[in-house]
């Protein structure tokens, strides 16, 4: 007996420690729902933060258009004629009206972290026969770096780019039968026709990415497509992916232009991600539960076996509090002692995971990041669930009479 | 008076009240018990021997009457104030030990104590090394309670019920369960701690030989005390 444990801590141990098979099962039984919970939620989270990340690696978060053109038909003098039908007006690319004032304006709105202006739009590459639509957008490489990281996709040749030099995606190169140093001609409706250099081709990890996008200079695409200084979107990322939609309605109210988030733009993908955790949710509260009552029903036998020295306990001046304690300190060390076992367990299956599952370029499928603080998440809410499963049991012992007790 | 460790006073107790089968198992008793007495409670199964003495020890309430622990009044005591009063003043040895068998023997004997005080000091363990040494088992205090014999776990009992020094120690059958030696060495072993602290001892038992060796045989027939007095012959 240990001089400053308590009565109730050293029968608790006590009579965990005795029940050694008891303990053992009910050990293992947590640990095992701490272990599928906590290896769930990191596979979960790796997943989504994978999924976000591919969609997100070349997408901005928010990007800002001119506002949409629409048909305004001119009124005719007599009352009540308006006109029938209006059609809509077929969208020309526009630049934005002033964009050179509004990016710094976007840069200060609280949340934005990177704002890159792009000018937009569809051309054809031609090399030989082969005649490719591609979308193209000049871009400042700087900002836009840290919107669509570039320079770690590139594949062959370099990021860096002059005037005349163009970045196309594997795809691309494949189907013009191009590679880096080997010219090409684009070419739009608008009249635009020049010839460029290819000084880098990238991967951005989709084939229709790899085989439309290619990418220019600001002013080499303001040239080809006929926008002298304009730009026809503004790319935006923010500092916290989950706040863009409201980032993006505080740019459209401070421009006065339309701002769609990513959140909007890719709406379905949002729901899939909410099933899934709710799914996860879900999950983790039907294993919980189960580890409750596991932990409930052996602490309730464990309280029928022990009801005779319960009552002699009682009987020489045990509390009934003295006794609830002893039971609700067994379920909440059950709980601690799990959790940290089933998040030893998850740890082990989260490294076997990730080496076995590998791309085929033999990095991991994704990773998966083991956050401690889930561990410690985890070992609270065990220990609490192991406390409240306990509840029953103690009151079930602490309401135990002692002379019932010990004639039973 | 001073003496007087536990009275009782037309006490009475029935099972399974207000039905059918109500049963009035006590019947009006009045007793008084003193210090320093050593008496035997005897009478045939079914008489109320363990129904009194469960009154007496606090344990179970009497339906009606009154029960005084050393002059208290215990009919005005809420259930708190009467664990607190029992643990005090009075120590438990039963037929069967129900000693914890989680603990050693010096811990069991501690038990009593750590309840009291609510963490273990090196008092503790001194008094129970102390008690165990009275009871003769010294070589055996750091022994869990399944690995002695019957009349060592019972000895063990003795201990822990004089761990808090109480005035009066109840004994339900503490022979029993033993064979003849160990009956004998274990009452006398109780013998010897009423002679020497005083402590009142009332014990249920079925043995006349045992009954014989107290000064004072009380004898419960159907609920009512037909006779106490000192020992016969």
């Amino acid at each position: 007996m240990k001089s400053w444990m308590p009565f109730e801590w050293i029968a608790a141990t006590r009579f965990l420690a005795e029940g050694r098979m008891q303990t053992t099962f009910i050990l293992i039984g947590c640990a095992i729902g701490v272990a599928v919970i906590v290896f769930l939620s990191a596979v979960l989270t790796g997943m989504q933060q994978n999924i976000i990340r591919r969609s997100l690696l070349s997408q901005a978060h928010i990007v800002i258009q001119p506002a949409e053109e629409v048909a305004r038909p001119q009124p005719r003098g007599t009352p009540g004629g308006e006109l029938a039908i209006v059609q809509k007006r077929a969208q020309r690319l526009l630049s934005i009206d002033q964009w050179q004032r509004i990016v710094p304006e976007v840069r200060d709105v609280p949340g934005v972290s990177v704002v890159s202006p792009v000018v937009s739009g569809p051309a054809f590459a031609i090399r030989g026969d082969a005649n490719k639509s591609v979308s193209v957008a000049g871009i400042e490489p700087d900002d836009y770096n840290r919107i669509v990281p570039l320079p770690d996709k590139m594949v062959a040749g370099t990021w860096r780019l002059a005037s005349t030099d163009v970045l196309v995606g594997t795809e691309l190169a494949k189907d013009l039968g191009a590679g880096v140093g080997d010219k090409v001609r684009f070419a739009t409706p608008g009249g635009g026709d020049v010839t460029l250099t290819i000084t880098g081709i990238f991967d951005l990890g989709s084939r229709g990415v790899n085989e439309r996008n290619v990418y220019v200079l600001l002013r080499t695409g303001q040239d080809l497509l006929n926008l002298p200084g304009g730009a026809s979107t503004i790319n935006v990322t923010v500092d916290d992916i989950w706040q863009a939609e409201v980032v993006a309605q505080a740019i459209s109210a401070k421009v006065g232009l339309e701002a769609d988030s990513w959140i909007r733009t890719n709406q379905q993908f949002f729901i899939a991600l909410n099933a899934q955790t709710i799914s996860n949710i879900v999950l983790r509260i039907s294993v919980g539960i189960s580890v409750a009552l596991g932990i409930a029903s052996v602490l309730v036998v464990s309280v029928v076996q022990k009801s005779r020295e319960i009552g002699i306990l009682r009987a020489m001046g045990a509390s009934r509090r003295q006794v609830m304690n002893v039971f609700l300190i067994q379920g909440g060390i059950v709980g601690l002692v799990g959790s940290f076992l089933g998040s030893g367990i998850a740890a082990g299956a989260l490294q076997l995971w990730q080496a076995m599952l590998k791309n085929p370029d033999g990095t991991p499928l994704f990773l998966l990041e083991f956050d401690p603080m889930l561990v410690l998440w985890a070992a609270a809410i065990a220990t609490l669930t192991g406390l409240a499963a306990a509840v029953t049991p103690a009151r079930r012992a602490a309401k135990l009479d002692p002379v019932v007790a010990i004639r039973a | 008076m001073p003496d007087e460790v536990l009275r009782l006073e037309r006490v009475r107790k029935s099972y399974d009240k207000a039905k059918p089968t109500e049963n009035e198992v006590l019947h009006s008793i009045d007793l008084v018990l003193r210090k320093g007495e050593f008496a035997a409670l005897i009478g045939p199964s079914g008489s109320g021997k363990s129904t009194l003495l469960n009154v007496m020890g606090l344990l179970d309430r009497p339906d009606a009457g009154k029960l005084y622990v050393q002059g208290e009044d215990t009919s005005v005591l809420d259930e708190r104030a009467i664990t607190k009063l029992r643990g005090h003043t009075i120590g438990f040895v039963f037929q069967y030990h129900y000693l914890l068998s989680a603990f050693t023997a010096e811990e069991n004997v501690m038990m009593p104590l750590l309840l009291e005080h609510g963490r273990p000091d090196e008092a503790m363990r001194e008094k129970a090394q102390a008690l165990l040494g009275k009871v003769g088992l010294t070589p055996w205090r750091r022994s869990y309670v399944n690995n002695l014999s019957g009349g060592q776990q019972q000895r063990v009992a003795v201990a822990r019920a004089l761990a808090m020094n109480p005035p009066l120690l109840l004994a339900d059958e503490p022979t029993g369960n033993l064979d003849t030696k160990s009956a004998d060495g274990v009452f006398e072993l109780m013998r010897e701690v009423n002679r020497a602290s005083g402590t009142a001892f009332l014990f249920v038992t079925h043995d006349p030989r045992l009954a014989d060796r107290c000064e004072r045989v009380i004898e419960l027939v159907d609920g009512r005390i037909v006779s106490d007095g000192p020992r016969r012959g």
